[in-house]
């Protein structure tokens, strides 16, 4: 266990990053419980709105500091961003339900729902326990299983941003956003932020799987932290197959081999980080020996002759089946990054388009390699794209270069800042998006990527769509709205893409109730990759298979009007045939 | 020192680059501001999503909000009386109302300096 790199001669401050699902929460669990059994006092803290630390240790946390029974020196505490979000609109907004018009205090509140406001909100939450206090002072380490984005980092450290609202508590003219409701004073954040960006204090550990997209993706986040200063990073990958059960399972054998690839190729970036592996375990990281285990090296599972045959789930192609009725509609696959809605869509669209449908398959795959492959295969097939950073990049420049044009340094870079938030590329994408939607009059349109409920609200509110309508009458056409058309479920089928794991589908689930809240009813749901739709001999990848049964389960009875399960499958799925695998899975001899 | 309140429409920021489209009022707008409070202006500004007690405690703002709703803000008081509504006032108008020295008028900002004429 010493020799993992990221444990040694640990900080005061860990912090794990990574997207959901690759194990950050097991990780930063070990790592609080190897510290506390080598003797120091740790806390542990958790802001995954999934938190399952307490379930890890058979305890129930919550909000506030707890004692982890039967390790000495080790206490938990759980915070709920998503509360700390509600926290923070009942603040500002509270005091005024029944003062002001109610159409008034919902727009209000609208404006408080985005991701930036849970962001800061769960960062002023954790800044007490960054700086000296006497509640911390006991502690020589504080685990976190998340770590503070780079746009929040750069939120808080913005000084012009501070000057009026926190110390005068007055509105003033700077982009300060969702900072004006925060508590603290801004001496608390500037030492939180010190504190992050110290090496002596703070360690930043990157969580992925050995996936290119999952690769990609934390070269960005590091890349992101580096450039404010936040370089001394480590990378931590995990749940790499062991190549040991690659014997006599085909599946396990592709799997073992993607795996290594993607090593291999690793973005050079994140080469220069100091890197453990850890490989996939064969037990549920519950209870105090799973995770004692988790960062030794594994011993050989024995094989059997066991197998586990895969389980009988509705296939996507039935989905299809009654998306085809219509004879056009737009088809929107969405979910998180990694959970493979790229793929998913062309699948949806081969499948449509080999029935003799016309269809357009738009895909915002950063490699446009999926894309590509389909390009002239298909008589009826046509692909576009939307390329979210290339569309940022533009809107960005154009803002900078027209309402920019005219602001003096400071207010340059306080508009520079805005631009950079979660925001901007949700409306970036939006602009490229409305434009394709109105092809789903006439044929199919198939996407992997849409607006989210919150952003479909306030572009909504803002009237941008009536103007639109309006320019569009003038000229003689008829037209609906964008938010019209995705709420009406004959025109639009969005279909919400998850994977068989516990945080993907609570991620999948707040999705869900954010397009709910737009009027938008996802009309079913896909479940991919799974090991439990697949036939398995490896003793790994049964134990994974039986995991994931849970939360299949849960999709079925609690979540989705409808679903499908897709098989983890042996190849990378490119080109008519292996997309049409996916939706109409061959039956595999045992 | 006539003291000018200037009460925003709901914001995730203040320069609505947030939003779906920048508004170059508010851009040009925000840097208006800056320059009369530098030349000495008591300029104040409320932003609906971050501060609505602002709102909900003027009886003028609150009386303007139950009659014409948000969508009529922004709104503008001079001394506690409504001095201009459902746009941002210009540089030559903070200059008139705030009674700072004009001889340092600088090009307006904003693509038409604010008066919205070519919108």
């Amino acid at each position: 266990m010493t020799q993992l790199k990221f444990l040694s001669q640990a900080p005061r401050f860990l912090f794990f990053t990574g997207k959901g699902g690759v194990g950050k929460t097991s990780i930063a669990c070990a790592t609080a419980v190897h510290l506390a059994e080598a003797g120091q006092q740790v806390l542990l803290v958790s802001t995954d709105p999934a938190s399952n630390v307490g379930q890890v240790f058979g305890i129930s946390i919550g909000n506030q500091i707890t004692a982890i029974p039967r390790i000495a020196g080790l206490a938990a505490l759980e915070i709920d961003p998503q509360a700390a979000a509600q926290a923070y609109r009942d603040r500002i907004v509270g005091p005024v339900r029944g003062v002001l018009p109610d159409a008034v205090v919902k727009g209000i509140e609208e404006q408080l729902s985005g991701a930036c406001t849970t962001e800061i909100a769960a960062f002023d939450e954790f800044t007490a326990l960054l700086i000296d206090s006497a509640m911390t002072a006991g502690y020589g380490h504080i685990v976190f299983d998340t770590a503070p984005t780079g746009h929040t980092i750069r939120l808080l450290q913005l000084p012009g941003a501070w000057s009026g609202f926190l110390e005068e508590g007055k509105g003033d003219a700077s982009c300060l956003g969702p900072l004006a409701g925060l508590e603290k004073q801004r001496g608390q954040y500037k030492a939180a932020v010190a504190a992050l960006a110290d090496p002596k204090r703070s360690r930043l550990i990157l969580v992925a799987r050995a996936q290119l997209s999952t690769l990609r993706e934390v070269a960005r986040t590091h890349e992101e932290l580096d450039a404010i200063g936040l370089s001394r990073q480590y990378l931590v990958i995990n749940g790499i197959l062991p190549q040991a059960e690659a014997a006599q399972d085909p599946l396990a054998t592709a799997i073992c081999q993607r795996e290594q690839l993607a090593l291999a190729t690793m973005p050079a970036v994140l080469e220069a980080l100091p890197c453990d592996l850890i490989e996939l375990k064969p037990f549920n990281v519950l209870g105090l020996e799973a995770l004692r285990q988790l960062l030794t090296t594994t011993t050989a599972t024995p094989h059997t002759e066991a197998i586990t045959p895969a389980i009988q789930t509705p296939n996507l192609s039935t989905l299809v089946d009654d998306i085809a009725i219509n004879g056009h509609g737009l088809v929107m696959l969405m979910g998180k990054g990694g959970v493979g809605k790229t793929t998913l869509a062309a699948a949806v669209a081969v499948d449509l388009a080999q029935r003799g449908l016309p269809v357009l398959l738009t895909t915002s795959d950063p490699a446009a390699h999926l894309g590509e492959t389909l390009v002239g295969v298909l008589d009826n097939l046509t692909v576009s794209r939307i390329d979210p950073h290339t569309e940022t990049e533009r809107y960005r420049q154009h803002v900078l270069e027209t309402k920019g044009a005219k602001l003096d340094t400071q207010g340059r870079a306080l508009l520079e800042e805005d631009l950079r938030s979660p925001c901007t590329e949700e409306i970036a994408v939006f602009q490229a998006f409305s434009r394709i939607i109105r092809e789903a009059g006439k044929k199919f349109v198939v996407m992997d990527t849409a607006p989210t409920g919150h952003t479909l609200l306030l572009l909504d509110a803002t009237g941008a769509y009536h103007r639109e309508v309006a320019r569009q009458m003038a000229s003689g056409i008829h037209y609906l709205t964008p938010m019209m058309q995705l709420q009406d479920s004959k025109q639009t089928k969005v279909l919400l893409v998850t994977l068989a794991e516990t945080t993907p589908v609570l991620e999948a689930a707040n999705l869900q109730a954010d397009l709910r809240r737009a009027g938008i009813e996802p009309w079913a749901w896909v479940i991919n990759n799974s090991v439990a739709a697949a036939t398995v001999h490896s003793p790994l990848l049964r134990q994974r298979a039986a995991n994931e049964l849970r939360e299949i389960n849960a999709v079925a009875h609690q979540h989705a009007k409808r679903y499908a399960v897709v098989p983890l499958l042996q190849d990378e799925p490119v080109g008519v045939g292996k997309l049409l695998e996916m939706t109409r899975p061959p039956l595999r001899k045992p | 020192m006539p003291h000018i309140q200037i009460y925003d429409p709901a914001l995730c920021c203040s320069t609505g680059v947030c939003g779906v489209e920048v508004d170059q009022e508010l851009v040009g707008f925000s840097a208006d501001a800056d320059w009369a409070k530098q030349n000495g202006a008591y300029l104040e500004r409320f932003n609906l999503a971050q501060q609505p007690m602002a709102f909900a405690e003027n009886p003028v703002v609150k009386a303007f909000l139950e009659r014409s709703g948000a969508e009529a803000l922004p709104l503008v008081l001079v001394d506690g009386e409504v001095a201009l509504a459902g746009r941002y006032p210009s540089r030559t108008e903070l200059t008139r109302w705030s009674g700072i020295a004009s001889a340092e008028e600088k090009p307006q900002s904003g693509c038409c300096g604010g008066n919205n004429s070519c919108r």
